[in-house]
């Protein structure tokens, strides 16, 4: 990733370089030839057999990822990630399907600053869908989210919380966070036949490994 | 709304309050295209503000202390004024702590991030005495430096920064700016500016994180209000990219008249910075509109460098020229974005706007060439501030020229993510969906047992 970025910013550089109004550098020249400073040129005057310190972050390696597949091995989960927004009624979007996991795509990256949120569901009409074991997730599990470019995060639980489906704290849940977090949602409680839809939802917290 | 200045809650510095008014959105909202109140859609609000405020002190800082670090280890004479601009940046940023978390925290505050200061001082000061030690322990403190600085903050804003997050942004800026002293020390320039636009870019990061944990914390004195908004974001992109350009443009500006080694680097950056903000225009208005704006843009940086050019031929008539050519700058840099605002912002207002900026750095040149170095300072500080009044500005004109792009809500219910096939019913808790027994029955999944009974 950092390689990637600093190739970038090499790239930017020299085309930056490329781009430079010809009347700059011509200018940047002639001032070089007719320096009225004529006291001589203040430069670096220290010898340069000092060590450069090791290890520097040039960097926050947090510009964090579009996931494509996210991996509970707590739960023997292994499965794709799809795009979810957030619906006219305000709700966030759910995966068209039981088996994958949807990402709210307009809010936090994983592994940028902020809670990225993952909804699954528990279950279909009909039997157990890719988050049913969601609950059994314990502090300290992993969850391992890939994107296309072979990038790999891991997060570590660090809670879980049910919550009614109407007074869930939605705002905090969806809200910026300095540190990179990853939010896992899906139903759990009585299933309502007349909203159709479960009394609780579940939410695990997780945030990324150092 | 932009002219009313709400009463920040932050003591807003000088060099921040100077810049906006003169260089406002023209009465964005009289338009009707959308609703008015859309939260994420406003540009400027007691949480976006405050941010923004953050924005300006910690970025400062950072150009400042890059610039300090480099005077200081060439021993010019402007060293001492560089370094005493710094320090009236911590006096602000401290002033800043003080009014959201108290005197004492603020003092505690300011005598944590001097220290900080000052090892930067000694290690510039073991670099040029060939010291090695004096380096090395100039870096272990900065390492200390870190987890006092982030136990201050953690404990500050109650565990929403965490003290673990916090030393690690620390350790980036601690790095960034070694980094740049470094390559500057050892004739890497263009590294030495990569650095600096990093560094300077990086403590926006910084001011969100705090102005999201302030906000977060005492929300009621902020109407609520989210720092993390699209809008919030693109007022803070655009702040960056335009105080990178004052600063840029003031520093090249000083290498250039001293004939330095390192001024093709920062010309270079200045002109990688121009490629940013081209690049921000050509996301709004469209490859064609941002040709437009870098060729008006360019010229203007370059009738700057006309006027170093007369200045150190020291050739009157050139200057004047530069000048002259500057103020043609401004009415057609006034005319394109009045076009491309569709009138939200007024050429008149504009050309006001950018006369200041234009004032502002030549002010700063001359004071440099004239050895008041304190007053080349301030009016550096004065011209970076004044961008973030440019900012707002364009980013208030943008948001209210397509509010679509910024709409961006935040879900306001949780996911329906279950048909119940699996669950009890609230109407009856002990009938199961048919099809779900069926199917359990059927695959054998008898962990399903568990989890009936867990409900």
């Amino acid at each position: 990733m950092r390689y990637f970025l600093g190739l970038i910013m090499l790239v930017l550089a020299l085309s930056g370089c490329s781009d430079a109004k010809p009347s700059i550098k011509e200018n940047a020249n002639a001032e070089k030839e007719t320096n009225v400073n004529e006291e001589e040129e203040q430069v670096a005057s220290t010898s340069t057999e000092l060590t450069p310190p090791e290890g520097l972050t040039l960097k926050a390696d947090n510009e964090g990822m579009v996931p494509a597949s996210i991996e509970i091995p707590a739960l023997d989960v292994n499965t794709e990630i799809e795009k979810v927004g957030r619906l006219k009624n305000g709700q966030m979007g759910v995966p068209k399907g039981f088996d994958t996991v949807g990402w709210f795509s307009e809010g936090a990256k994983p592994g940028a600053p902020g809670n990225a949120v993952m909804a699954g569901h528990v279950d279909s009409k009909t039997g157990p869908a890719i988050f049913y074991k969601l609950e059994d997730l314990e502090r300290g599990d992993e969850i391992i989210v890939k994107d296309n470019d072979k990038q790999t995060l891991t997060f570590v639980v660090t809670g879980k919380e049910k919550y009614d489906r109407k007074n869930a704290p939605v705002d905090k849940i969806f809200d910026y966070a300095y540190g990179s977090k990853l939010n896992l949602i899906t139903c759990t409680g009585n299933f309502n036949r007349d909203e159709g839809t479960h009394e609780e939802r579940l939410v695990v917290y997780t945030e990324l490994k150092n | 709304m932009n002219k009313k200045m709400k009463k920040a809650f932050i003591a807003v510095p000088l060099s921040v309050s100077l810049l906006i008014p003169t260089f406002s959105v023209a009465d964005a909202h009289g338009h009707e295209s959308h609703s008015k109140g859309h939260m994420s859609a406003e540009v400027t609000n007691p949480a976006i503000d405050l941010r923004a405020s953050l924005d300006t002190l910690l970025s400062e800082h950072a150009f400042l202390a890059v610039v300090a670090m480099q005077k200081g280890i060439d021993g010019k004479e402007d060293f001492e004024a560089a370094a005493g601009q710094l320090n009236q940046n911590t006096e602000a940023l401290s002033k800043a702590v003080a009014s959201v978390y108290g005197e004492e925290a603020g003092m505690q505050f300011k005598e944590i991030w001097s220290s900080h200061i000052g090892y930067f001082v000694d290690y510039v000061t073991a670099t040029a005495d060939n010291n090695e030690e004096g380096r090395k322990k100039a870096l272990a403190d900065l390492d200390g430096y870190r987890v006092k600085q982030a136990d201050f903050l953690d404990q500050a804003t109650e565990g929403r920064l965490k003290a673990k997050d916090l030393e690690e942004g620390l350790k980036v800026h601690v790095d960034q700016l070694v980094w740049a002293f470094e390559s500057y020390r050892t004739g890497d320039y263009e590294k030495a500016y990569d650095n600096i636009t990093e560094a300077m870019n990086h403590m926006f990061m910084t001011g969100k994180g705090l102005s999201w944990a302030i906000t977060d914390q005492f929300p009621e004195k902020f109407e609520n209000k989210s720092v993390d908004t699209p809008a919030a974001d693109l007022r803070a992109d655009l702040n960056s990219v335009f105080s990178t350009h004052a600063a840029l443009a003031a520093l090249t500006m000083q290498k250039g008249i001293d004939g330095a080694k390192d001024f093709e680097a920062a010309a270079a950056e200045l002109n990688e910075n121009t490629d940013d903000i081209t690049a921000a225009v050509e996301s709004v208005y469209g490859a064609e509109g941002a040709a437009q704006f870098k060729e008006i843009w360019s010229s203007h940086i370059g009738y700057f460098v006309d006027y170093v050019t007369a200045t150190a031929e020291n050739n009157e008539e050139g200057k004047q020229q530069a000048i002259k050519e500057l103020d043609e700058y401004r009415a057609k840099q006034a005319a394109f974005l009045d076009t491309a605002t569709e009138g939200r912002l007024k050429a008149a207002d504009l050309e006001e706007g950018l006369k200041v900026h234009v004032d502002q750095l030549l002010a700063a040149f001359n004071s440099y060439t004239g050895k008041d170095y304190p007053a080349a300072y301030k009016n550096i500080s004065e011209a970076y501030g004044h961008m973030f009044g440019v900012g707002q500005a364009m980013s208030g004109a943008i948001v209210d020229q397509f509010p679509e792009k910024f709409a961006g809500e935040k879900p306001s219910e949780m996911p329906k993510t279950g048909m119940g096939g699996m669950s009890r019913t609230n109407n009856d808790a002990v009938m199961w969906s048919f099809f779900g027994f069926l199917l359990a029955a059927l695959t054998g999944a008898m962990v399903l047992r568990k989890k009936a009974t867990n409900n």
